[in-house]
């Protein structure tokens, strides 16, 4: 009997509860493993934990904020390998800001709000090609 | 005392003690006399001749006044240029006068000289300050016409020729609606304003003017000056970091409003997947769940527009007399349950001596410390398992009616801190709009008052409202807007 295909597991974190359900939802839907937090601190913790095969990451957020959880995670070597999406509505002035700072790796992708399901999807499984058959 | 032939003497007395050097001598120019005050300069000088003794030369000197008065017997006035004994340079008025004998020739001369060399130095400075200072200086009549006035006045305004200051300054026909000068004429004192002329080249410039009389006379002040600090490039200055300053506002509202109606979008958004994927699966809970999302931003969209509308709106406080302890017991009880189920305790100090009522919008009091306990609670909750505390006290103290709401959670640090009155900074994510202290401090300052805050990271926050009672609104009359009936102490307006 074929084993079920792995879901790839998905870590959420932003500072809006409904964000975070509606990307748990659409994830989920689409054969994904998502899980969220809606506090960065744990947010780092269940990163560690869990060790997600991908991030995505509000910026801003209260402390810490999206942009300290992205250092933090790419500061950590057990972590660093996992790719992070930043799902944000100021893309702009974070692409700049982490563009500058040229000890932090650029995040793998960008997705905007309010975002396009099917872009966030595409990005995804380019990102997670285990995912692409799901 | 001199014994001189030639003075009465009763007069001998002014000789010696009048403040001015006075030398006498004959026709073969040998001093033969002089007073203690030429003494003083020049040494005893009995016997010598006074080209010998004040220029050093053996004859005398070329167009001597002394020699003219011999011949003519005129008097006559000069000023003089020469040296001291110790070689100082010397500034002098001299007046000349002939002495007749008894023949009625000319047998003496009388030399009496001034020293001016104080006055000259002084006059000097003057000179120096007025032409160099790096501010406008003229000096007007009492028809505001420029008599004289400073090289960088000249320079900028051109040549007074004695056109009126108004004409000058700003090419105006009339004089100025403000002007200090007549001010000063009028009373003598000193007087300030701000002005805007045109330059020479037609360029528009900016000063403050202060004038203070010159010359006073019975009638008041003959002239007066008028002193001109140039502040056009403060002010275009001023005006820049006032533009840049606007345009950084309106940037981070801009940015700040698009980052939280994005947020609500995709809350929106997920609020319709949601409800629509649990309908199609017929899955009651997650229709549910999507429904309450919907509901959720709805309401935050609802509740931005209505703050920003609130923010935004020109409507001034609406004011009431009443008991501003009630109003702080009624925040104590709308919090208390809820604090409390948090673990914080919310106390309600009083102070030593009751505030008597206020003359205030109570319904934008009632929001303000609603935000400010609001905000302390948040702080308190992200501050971590520590019991925390929130006192709310009511004091006055010299006529100030002060609130302060007090926390012991998370406090600020400094980048949160040059934040807290910027529109929509929040550190609450999605649970604040970032106007709360905004609309706190405009109900503030349309009220006389002043917010101010301490901060201590990880020991907590204490905000102050601190309304001086001379500055809060006045009631309105009775029966108009908001007016208040003072058995009940509350506002009709509901």
């Amino acid at each position: 009997m074929a084993q079920p295909p792995v879901r790839p597991r998905v870590l959420i974190i932003d500072d809006e509860q409904d964000v975070v359900t509606y990307l748990e939802s659409v994830l989920n839907d689409n054969g994904f493993e998502a899980t969220g937090t809606t506090d960065g601190a744990e947010g780092l913790a269940l990163a560690r934990r869990l060790r997600p095969d991908l991030i995505c990451l509000d910026v801003v957020m209260p402390p810490p904020t999206g942009v300290r959880v992205y250092r933090d995670l790419r500061g950590d070597p057990a972590l660093a390998a996992i790719p992070v999406v930043m799902v944000t509505g100021v893309q702009k002035e974070f692409k700049g800001f982490i563009h500058h700072r040229k000890l932090v790796r650029p995040p793998d992708a960008y997705v905007s709000k309010p975002f396009d399901v099917a872009e966030l999807l595409a990005t995804l499984r380019r990102l997670l090609p285990a995912a692409a058959s799901a | 005392m001199s014994s001189c032939p030639w003075l009465p003497a009763d007069r001998t007395l002014l000789f010696d003690e009048i403040p001015c050097s006075i030398v006498v001598v004959d026709r073969s120019y040998t001093i033969v006399d002089r007073n203690p005050a030429f003494a003083a300069i020049w040494g005893d000088g009995l016997g010598a001749t006074c080209h010998e003794l004040t220029r050093g030369r053996p004859g005398p000197c070329s167009g001597c006044p002394a020699e003219k008065t011999f011949r003519d017997g005129e008097r006559r006035v000069l000023a003089q240029n020469g040296r001291d004994r110790h070689g100082k340079p010397v500034h002098t008025l001299v007046h000349v006068a002939p002495v007749h004998d008894a023949g009625g020739s000319v047998s003496h001369v009388a030399i009496m000289s001034t020293d001016l060399t104080v006055t000259r130095r002084l006059q000097e400075e003057y000179q120096t300050l007025f032409e160099q200072v790096p501010c406008f200086v003229a000096v007007v009549d009492r028809d505001l016409r420029v008599v004289k006035a400073n090289r960088l006045f000249r320079r900028v305004f051109g040549e007074p020729d004695g056109e009126r200051c108004y004409a000058l300054f700003k090419h105006r026909q009339e004089k100025c609606d403000d002007c200090p000068a007549e001010r000063t004429f009028g009373d003598g004192g000193t007087h300030t304003s701000r002005h805007v002329g045109v330059s020479r080249a037609g360029e528009e410039t900016h000063y403050l003017v202060s004038t203070a009389a010159l010359q006073p006379g019975d009638d008041g002040p003959t002239h007066v000056i008028e002193m001109a600090l140039d502040l056009t490039d403060l002010t275009r200055l001023e005006r820049e970091k006032l533009e840049a300053e606007r345009l950084a506002a309106v940037g981070q509202t801009v940015a700040g409003l698009a980052h939280g109606v994005k947020n609500m979008l995709t809350g929106l958004e997920g609020g319709m997947y949601v409800t629509s994927t649990g309908l199609k699966r017929g899955d009651p809970k997650r229709t549910s769940q999507g429904w309450e999302m919907l509901e959720r931003n709805i309401g935050r969209i609802s509740s931005l527009v209505k703050s920003l509308l609130a923010f935004s709106r020109g409507e001034g406080p609406r004011p009431s007399r009443f008991d501003p302890g009630e109003v702080v017991r009624e925040i104590h009880d709308l919090f208390c349950q809820s604090a409390a189920r948090h673990g914080v305790e919310l106390r309600v100090d009083a102070g030593a001596a009751p505030v008597g009522p206020v003359v205030m919008d109570r319904d934008g009091l009632r929001s303000c410390l609603e935000n400010l306990v609001s905000n302390a609670l948040d702080a308190c909750l992200v501050s971590g398992p520590a019991p925390c505390v929130i006192d709310m006290r009511l004091l006055e103290r010299d006529g100030t009616v002060t609130f302060e709401v007090a926390d012991s959670g998370c406090g600020m640090d400094y980048d949160v801190k040059q934040k807290v009155f910027t529109s929509f900074f929040s550190t609450k994510g999605a649970g604040g709009t970032g106007l709360g202290l905004l609309l706190t401090r405009k109900f503030v300052q349309q009220h006389g008052g002043t917010i101010t805050f301490d901060s201590t990271p990880g020991r907590g926050t204490t905000f102050r409202l601190s309304f001086p009672r001379q500055r809060l609104p006045e009631l309105p009359p009775e029966g108009g807007p908001g007016a208040t009936d003072p058995e009940c102490g509350s506002s009709r307006r509901q």
